[in-house]
């Protein structure tokens, strides 16, 4: 007994230890911007509330997200090209989406070049994302516009989400978008109380705020956990934060295997009011709908032209569908962060180019 | 409730505190409960299958051996045999062979009634058949005297940290752990506790790491040549790691307890040969299927041929006994038709690079051929591992005329350093021929130790768990 308590004993100290050497190497290597990768590995662990308040205070750190896709600034940004551009009466791609879908659109104007573009995208935007670009910028768009609304199987979980902070548990960037829900026929809005990166700075000054901003998440985002948001105190420990990443991711997976599952939110029948009614609002006003179903390389993501091939097809709505021209299992057609090879973006290029005028 | 789960450490956490405080008697009633708690967990409607296992065989037991009459005692081992088999050949197999019939009837031109069977698989029904099979053919053998107590039988069928997925323990190994008041000690508890540390690392650093790279290029329409090669060999270490990972945290739960569970994995890729390979994986099965099965059918008492034929029977049934598909029986054939090669053409007794400890020129005989083998092994990875037969001959195709290129994702960098760390235990255990190689060690050594496996185990646990391979058989 008397040995084993002792090792336990060294076992803790060493421990402590390795964590204070790594903690002073971290410190040192960040300091003289050296192993960069490594640091990041090891800050992916830290509370959502110590990487916002970490990125706040330093805005020049590498992989600063704080101010990365607020709504807001997207939107000011819109009315300024739109303002600018307004002597040009040609018609434009106006896209509502992320990265996927702005490589392909790139790539269709390099192919074309007439056409012009005009992208709004977010990292990883989940549809309620763009969707709700779509449905905010419209005072930016004219008749005889291509829009282009881009759906990624793989955030359609975040769909229950109120901004990348609690689903992208690694990298939060902290804009935000609402939850949709349907009611009756159509889709009802819950609007996040932050929408810009200036009402996050000011969260600190207004602690009413903060903590009806806490309880929104806690109640309308079903990713919130304690588990990620809580117990910041544990982040002077980099053991601790890797521990942290571990339960925080876990916790994401579940959450998304449980919505995927069709528990908690019915995010089906969201996605396909959704296209509907981004379709004929679209139409309303004279512009071309086009929905992008960006299937990507996860074989757990939702099979998101299944899901909205009947409004597609009901309603004769103009889609491309990756999935049909590429098979998203062969790794062969990714890079290894997951996007499109550029190879294949322009095989995508291609067929969007069929579907314009 | 995964090993890999809080909510079993959990779940133990109040076992092991009302284990330590009862007397040995209720110590094995509360492991009952616990285990039925534990397999209920998982859908306790199965637990009638094994409470009818545990029912059958613990009267049967008891009747056979005070019958002296050899048809009598016979007739009762066929009755143990077929409830058991019969559980085994409904739940796992019927599906698989009506399918097949009705594929078989298509192909000549007859469509069969298109109904299809979906029974689900009741989780370590492969392990906890076979463990109690063993009890019934011990006893008819007679080198087994069946136990009195029901419960502590029922223990026996249910003990929960191998009731999934094995070690398939032996009654005359496992039971006298159960009769007899168990030794708790300190020094005990600790070595459980490191083979949890490594059984985690193994599990959930190396096997899940590596996981969505092979099931990338599993998924892939049209993976190259070195992609399918990669994948091989990975397969090859995530099913070591995830198999031998569970028996390792099996084992080490266990061992808190102060039961001592067999050893199931030996260094198996240290292997030169099939024979040795057997030797090294998946101990508990393998001995089974020799002393029931090989050694039942006539071993190698018949001559060469007969032996050659035992051997393909065995590993075929071994192979079938993973599962109810196509590709078991070919990964069995395999084996079988290896370890037939072997035997013809080096000798049941002779070992490739054999004494390699005596000389330099030996060492990188055995270094050459254990390299080697690893291949032909992994080569009977992607049979096990293959969706169907046509991706075998797909993907044995594309070994050799495969496009050029490599698009496998990249493995994370955790599950390469457990990877390293891994090579390095089992190459201790290898070259100290003993498991325990740390014990003797200075107590502020093992502590450093101990403490990067937590650090390491912590580093490498970010990626999403899944279930144990070998749950599914």
């Amino acid at each position: 007994m008397k040995k084993t308590a002792l090792i336990i004993g060294l076992t803790l100290v060493f421990l402590a230890l390795i964590d204070l050497s790594v903690h002073a190497v971290l410190r040192h290597a960040e300091a003289s911007g050296r192993l960069g990768s490594l640091v990041a590995f090891f800050e992916y662990g830290r509370s959502v509330p110590g990487k916002l308040a970490r990125w706040q205070d330093n805005p020049t750190l590498r992989g600063n997200l704080f101010d990365v896709s607020w709504r807001s600034a997207i939107l000011d940004e819109s009315v300024s090209k739109f303002a600018d551009g307004s002597a040009d009466n040609s018609p434009t791609i106006r896209s509502y989406g992320m990265s996927f879908v702005n490589n392909i659109i790139k790539r269709a104007v390099e192919k074309r070049p007439g056409l012009i573009s005009d992208s709004h995208a977010g990292p990883g935007a989940p549809p309620n994302f763009t969707y709700a670009l779509f449905q905010d910028d419209r005072q930016n768009r004219r008749p005889g516009d291509i829009v282009v609304l881009g759906i990624l199987s793989s955030s359609v979980p975040a769909m229950a989400a109120l901004s990348n902070r609690t689903w992208v548990f690694e990298q939060p960037a902290p804009f935000t978008y609402p939850v949709y829900w349907p009611e009756g026929e159509g889709l009802r809005r819950v609007e996040p109380l932050i929408n810009s990166a200036d009402a996050q700075r000011a969260l600190s000054d207004n602690p009413t705020l903060q903590a009806a901003w806490r309880d929104q998440l806690a109640s309308e985002d079903l990713f919130h956990a304690y588990s990620t948001f809580g117990g910041r105190a544990l982040d002077a420990s980099p053991f601790l934060r890797l521990v942290r990443r571990s339960v925080g991711t876990s916790h994401v997976a579940k959450t998304e295997a449980e919505i995927l599952a069709g528990t908690h939110y019915p995010y089906d029948t969201v996605l396909r009011r959704m296209v509907s009614e981004f379709a004929r609002t679209a139409r309303e006003e004279d512009q071309i709908p086009i929905v992008m179903l960006i299937q990507s390389r996860d074989p757990r993501d939702a099979d998101i032209l299944a899901i909205t091939r009947p409004v597609l097809e009901a309603e004769n709505i103009a889609y491309l569908a990756t999935a049909e021209h590429f098979d998203p299992r062969d790794a062969s057609g990714f890079l290894p962060d997951g996007h499109y090879r550029p190879r294949v973006d322009d095989l995508f290029a291609d067929r969007f180019l069929d579907l314009i005028p | 409730m995964l090993f890999t789960e809080p909510k079993f450490w959990a779940f133990f956490a109040v076992v092991s505190l009302a284990y330590v405080i009862l007397p040995h008697r209720v110590q094995n009633r509360m492991l009952l409960v616990a285990s039925y708690v534990f397999y209920g967990a998982w859908d306790w409607r199965f637990l009638s299958l094994i409470m009818l296992s545990t029912v059958v065989d613990y009267l049967i037991g008891l009747r056979m051996h005070s019958t002296v009459q050899e048809t009598r005692r016979r007739w009762l081992l066929f009755v143990s045999l077929a409830v058991n088999l019969g559980m085994l050949a409904v739940f796992k197999y019927l599906g698989f062979f009506v399918n097949s019939f009705q594929n078989m009837l298509a192909g000549f031109g007859y469509v069969a009634d298109p109904f299809t069977l979906s029974i689900i698989l009741p989780v370590g029904i492969s392990f906890y058949t076979f463990q109690t099979l063993s009890y019934t053919i011990d006893i008819y053998r007679r080198e087994l005297k069946p136990v009195r107590d029901f419960l502590d039988f029922a223990l026996f069928v249910a003990f929960f940290p191998q009731l999934v997925a094995g070690p398939i323990e032996r009654a005359r190994n496992l039971l006298p752990n159960i009769t007899a008041p168990r030794v708790l000690s300190w020094e005990s508890a600790g070595r459980g506790v490191v083979l949890c540390l490594i059984g985690l690392i193994k599990k959930v650093v190396i096997a899940d790491g590596l996981a969505p790279s092979v099931d990338a290029i599993y998924a892939s329409p049209g993976p190259t040549r070195l992609d399918v090669i990669f994948a091989t060999w990975l397969f090859a270490i995530q099913i070591y790691c995830d198999f031998s990972g569970y028996t390792d945290i099996a084992r080490g739960v266990a061992k808190m307890l102060g039961f001592r569970l067999m050893r199931n994995f030996a260094q198996p890729y240290f292997a030169a040969d099939p024979q040795e390979f057997w030797r090294r994986w998946h101990i508990s099965l393998s001995t089974w299927l020799r002393d029931y099965l090989y050694i039942s059918l006539g071993g190698n008492r018949g001559g060469h041929w007969k032996t050659y034929r035992n051997l393909m029977a065995t590993m075929t049934l071994g192979g079938l006994w993973h599962g109810a598909a196509w590709n078991f029986v070919a990964w069995g054939l395999y084996q079988g038709g290896l370890l037939a090669f072997h035997r013809a053409f080096v000798g049941p007794h002779r070992r490739v690079g054999e004494g390699a400890r005596r000389s330099a020129l030996g060492w990188v005989l055995r270094i050459v051929a254990i390299v080697l083998f690893f291949q032909v092994v992994s080569y009977g990875w992607l049979l096990f591992r293959a969706s169907s037969f046509g991706q075998i001959v797909d993907f044995t195709r594309r070994i050799f005329y495969g496009p050029p290129g490599l698009t496998i994702p990249e493995p994370p960098f955790p599950a390469l350093v457990g990877l390293g760390f891994l090579l390095i235990w089992d190459l201790c255990i290898e070259l100290s021929g003993n498991v325990k190689f740390y014990a003797s060690w200075h107590p502020i050594i093992r502590a450093g130790l101990y403490a990067g496996m937590i650090y390491l185990l912590a580093f490498g646990a970010t990626t999403q768990t899944s279930a144990f391979i070998y749950f599914q058989f």
